[in-house]
C-alpha cells in the first residue's frame, strides 16, 4: 500500500486511538520497570530496568505526540490527563510482579516479544510517520528481546529453585498474557484500513512460536491460553482492580499544575 | 544571505551534551537548508533536520536549543525551524573519523563502519579505548545513557562505554 502523510478527517480517530493503545501499553510499562530502579537483585539489572523504563516512555512519548497532532492536543495531556477508564492499554502491562524478580522477567518476556510484533506490523502502515517510527523503534526494541531472553536462558538453566520460579511466573501470567491481544473497534478499524497492516492472529502464532522457541532452550515451557476475541479488558477501558490507584500515583505531580511547562 | 556550509560551520561548534563531540561529527544533522523568507528583505529562514540516536534521546531538547541560540546570532537569520527525523535513521555509521577518535579519547568506543555488503556477518573485535588491548569483556549491555554500554578492560583494569549498533531493517 502507498505510503501516505495526510489521513482523511474521519480517518482520525481511530488511528488516534490505536496509537493510545500503543503509547499506553508502553507507559504504564515503562512505570512499572521503573519500580525496579534501585532495587533490582544487582547494579547491572538496576541499570537495565533503568534503561528500559526510559526506552519505554520515549517510545510512549513518540506515540503519543503522533496522536496528539491527530487529535490537536499535546502529548502531556494525553498521557497524564485523561481519566483511568480512557486508558487502552492490555492489563498485562499493568500488573504488579510485587519485587518478584521472576514475575518482572515473565511479564517483560510477553511483552517485548509482543511489542517487537506489533512494531514490524506497523512498520508497515500507510501512515508514513507511523511506519518510519515504528520501523526504528523496532530496532530499538530488539535490545529489550535479547535482555529479557538471555535471563530466561540464565534462570532457566539457573538450578532448581531458579528455574521453578521462573517456570512458575510464566504460568502464572500465562493468562494475562493474551490481554496483550485484545482488539476493540478502532483497532479492527486501522486493520481495515491499512493503517494497522495483518491482524492479531496473525502475530500471536509467530508470537508464541518465538517465547517457545527461547524457553525451550531455557527448559522451560510457556503455555498461554488462545485469545478471546470477544474479551471486554484494558482495550476497551476496564481495567484491573489496582489500575485507579496507578494512574492517580503516575499523574500526581502533573495534577498539581496541568499545564506547567518543564 | 547566509549559507549552508556556513550553517554547518556554526553547528559544528556544537556539542553532544553528553559526550565531548560536535553534533556534525556525530552525524545526527540530517540536512540544512536555507530560503529567504516570503516578503523580500525579510530576513533568512533555515530549517535543520536531526535525526536522534536514539528515539525520544532526553538530549534533544537541549540540542534543539543550542542549535536556535547559535544559529539565530548569524545575521539576516530571522527564523530556524528543527525537525526530529527517523528516516533515514541514524547509525553509528555516520559517525566521522574525527569524531570517532574524540570519542575514543572520551573513552567510548564505536563500533567499526559498516561498509562492504556482508560484512555484516564481521564478528565486531573490540579494543579498549585506553590501552588498545582486545582483552574485553561486556559489563552490562546498558549504561548511563540508552545509546552506550559498559565493557571492562581486563589488562588495564578500566571500565569503559561502547556506542550500541541498532540493527535498523535495510529500506
Amino acid at each position: 500500500m502507498p505510503h501516505d502523510d495526510s489521513i482523511p478527517e474521519r480517518d482520525k480517530k481511530p488511528l488516534a486511538e490505536l496509537l493510545l493503545s500503543i503509547a499506553d501499553d508502553k507507559l504504564i510499562l515503562g512505570h512499572r520497570n521503573a519500580d525496579w530502579t534501585g532495587l533490582a537483585p544487582i547494579l547491572e539489572e538496576d541499570i537495565a530496568y533503568s534503561s528500559l523504563a526510559q526506552d519505554e516512555i520515549a517510545h510512549a512519548s513518540a506515540f503519543f505526540d503522533l496522536a496528539a497532532r491527530l487529535l490537536k492536543t499535546t502529548a502531556d495531556r494525553l498521557a497524564y490527563g485523561r481519566a483511568a477508564t480512557d486508558y487502552r492499554c492490555a492489563e498485562l502491562v499493568e500488573f504488579s510482579d510485587e519485587f518478584d524478580w521472576a514475575l518482572a522477567l515473565a511479564r517483560s518476556f510477553y511483552c517485548d516479544h509482543f511489542d517487537r510484533a506489533r512494531l514490524a506490523r506497523l512498520a508497515r502502515s500507510k501512515y508514513r510517520p507511523l511506519a518510519e517510527l515504528s520501523s526504528r523503534l523496532a530496532a530499538e526494541e530488539q535490545i529489550h528481546v535479547d535482555h529479557v531472553d538471555s535471563w530466561i536462558h540464565r534462570l532457566g538453566h539457573g538450578g532448581a529453585e531458579a528455574h521453578e520460579r521462573m517456570q512458575n511466573a510464566l504460568d502464572r501470567l500465562g493468562d494475562l498474557a493474551q490481554t496483550l491481544f485484545e482488539t476493540n473497534d478502532s483497532i479492527r478499524e486501522c486493520e481495515r484500513l491499512g493503517y494497522y497492516p495483518g491482524d492479531e492472529q496473525s502475530i500471536y502464532d509467530t508470537w508464541l512460536e518465538g517465547l517457545r522457541t527461547v524457553a525451550q532452550k531455557a527448559g522451560l515451557s510457556v503455555n498461554v491460553p488462545v485469545p478471546d476475541s470477544n474479551r471486554q479488558g484494558g482495550r476497551r477501558g476496564h481495567h484491573g482492580a489496582g489500575f485507579a490507584a496507578l494512574i492517580d500515583e503516575l499523574t500526581e505531580v502533573y495534577r498539581i499544575e496541568p499545564e506547567a511547562a518543564w | 544571505m547566509v549559507t549552508e556550509s556556513e550553517i554547518t560551520e556554526v553547528l559544528r561548534t556544537i556539542n553532544d551534551p553528553e559526550m565531548p563531540i560536535s553534533i556534525v561529527d556525530l552525524g545526527i544533522i540530517g540536512s540544512v537548508s536555507v530560503a529567504g523568507a516570503e516578503c523580500p528583505g525579510a530576513g533568512t529562514i533555515v530549517k535543520i533536520d536531526v535525526l536522534p540516536t536514539f528515539v525520544g534521546c532526553a538530549a534533544l531538547p537541549m540540542i534543539e536549543s543550542m542549535i536556535r541560540q547559535k544559529l539565530a546570532q548569524l545575521p539576516d537569520v530571522t527564523s530556524v525551524e528543527v525537525n526530529f527525523k527517523y528516516s533515514p535513521a541514524w547509525t553509528v555509521d555516520r559517525i566521522s573519523p574525527a569524531g570517532r577518535e574524540s570519542l575514543r579519547h572520551f573513552g567510548v568506543t564505536v563500533p567499526h563502519l559498516r561498509t562492504a555488503l556482508g560484512n555484516e556477518a564481521a564478528i565486531e573485535t573490540l579494543t579498549c579505548p585506553f590501552c588498545g588491548s582486545e582483552n574485553v569483556e561486556l559489563e552490562s549491555s546498558f549504561g548511563p545513557t540508552r545509546c552506550r554500554m559498559i565493557y571492562h578492560c581486563l589488562r588495564c583494569k578500566n571500565p569503559f562505554e561502547h556506542l550500541k549498533r541498532l540493527n535498523l531493517p535495510v529500506c
